[in-house]
């Protein structure tokens, strides 16, 4: 028995759907390093990944780079892209530095931390949707545009697999897309709206609907069920 | 976190029992929502709507917000391969092992096994 019709959540969290609207669109848009027809292409990718028989036999492999094959892909973007893509939506935790610097070399550092950063953006919101089982939204319309390439300064090896802002003044998970700037502020405004809402991150008790050991009781779950070491 | 804001509330969390609620309140429940969500499992809407019994429709939103969010935390460490901060590999260094934390694959990113020590605050944990 359902005792709120899932229908009903989205008027009750309209603070979270409103940000999700407007950051879905924002996905649409030109990104610094992908047009918009690119990403709403990877945006594809990443609904198809959960049915390439690719990814779903990986899933099931003692390593999943045991598995050789081609992915059932829906797009043309490069193969490499096309790989990220599906194994970060199914398979994170087995995802290897050895892995992520081929396709580094095949695609480059900043498009791969901009198309990987996209694919979290999606998968966070896509999630909140499966969760209360709500439909998933239709992709947004490409928004016409040409990348611009501009790597952003102040950025180099602080000792991830991909270039960050060298200054630290937050948790490093906070500055893993800060190389691909303008993606970043649509995964910030998400996971501020989602769980750390600014200055609330800081304070050990929260006054939300769930208490703070209960909103980490579920971080930790998820993050084991991710094999997740961060 | 999980045992700092348990502490924060002078109630204490067992880790060891993660999978069984640890402790907190409703903990169960929200353990088998975030289990079923993850895996998008059948009983989904059955497991929600016994949370929801429990903590309200806002408790709920909450919840969903929460997994949602972690699913894609994990896959942006995951994908960039950021290592633990100092704080965070002092703070979790005396239960990584204990719960094979230390065996995912992302343990190879983070050079430093740490001290197990406990900060002062969060913005400790993540210095």
């Amino acid at each position: 028995m359902t005792l709120t019709e899932p229908e009903t959540y989205i008027e009750l969290g309209a603070p979270l759907t409103d940000t999700h609207d407007s950051v879905w669109q924002r996905l649409g848009q030109c990104g610094t390093w992908w047009s918009g027809k690119e990403r709403v292409a990877a945006m594809a990718e990443v609904r198809q990944a959960f049915c390439c028989a690719l990814c779903i036999e990986r899933l099931e492999a003692l390593s999943p780079m045991m598995i050789r094959g081609e992915h059932d892909s829906v797009s043309d973007l490069p193969r490499e892209a096309v790989d990220l893509i599906h194994r970060l939506a199914t398979d994170p935790g087995r995802l290897s530095k050895e892995w992520a610097l081929l396709v580094i070399e095949s695609i480059g550092e900043e498009p791969y931390v901009e198309l990987a950063t996209l694919v979290c953006v999606q998968y966070v919101i896509d999630s909140f949707a499966r969760s209360l089982g709500l439909p998933l939204r239709e992709l947004p319309e490409p928004q016409p545009g040409e990348p611009d390439r501009v790597r952003p300064e102040g950025v180099g090896d602080v000792g991830a697999w991909v270039s960050q802002t060298v200054e630290k003044s937050l948790a490093n998970v906070s500055r893993a897309a800060s190389l691909v700037p303008a993606t970043e502020d649509l995964w910030r405004e998400l996971v501020q709206a989602h769980y750390s809402r600014g200055p609330q991150f800081a304070d050990l008790v929260w006054d939300r609907a769930l208490s703070r050991p209960q909103v980490e009781l579920l971080a930790s779950t998820v993050s084991a069920l991710n094999e997740c070491f961060y | 976190m999980l045992r700092a804001s348990s502490e924060a509330l002078d109630s204490e969390v067992d880790l060891e029992q993660l999978e069984a609620g640890a402790d907190v309140t409703h903990g169960e429940l929200l353990v088998r929502y975030a289990e079923s969500a993850v895996r998008q499992d059948s009983d989904l809407g059955k497991v929600r709507s016994g949370l929801e019994a429990q903590v309200g429709p806002g408790g709920v939103i909450e919840a969903a917000a929460t997994v949602a969010a972690f699913e894609g935390l994990n896959r942006i460490a995951d994908a960039t391969g950021i290592q633990l901060d100092s704080g965070l590999a002092d703070e979790s260094a005396d239960f990584r092992m204990l719960l094979g934390l230390d065996a995912y694959a992302g343990a190879a990113s983070t050079e430093v096994a740490g001290v197990p020590t406990r900060a002062a605050d969060v913005m400790g944990i993540f210095r």
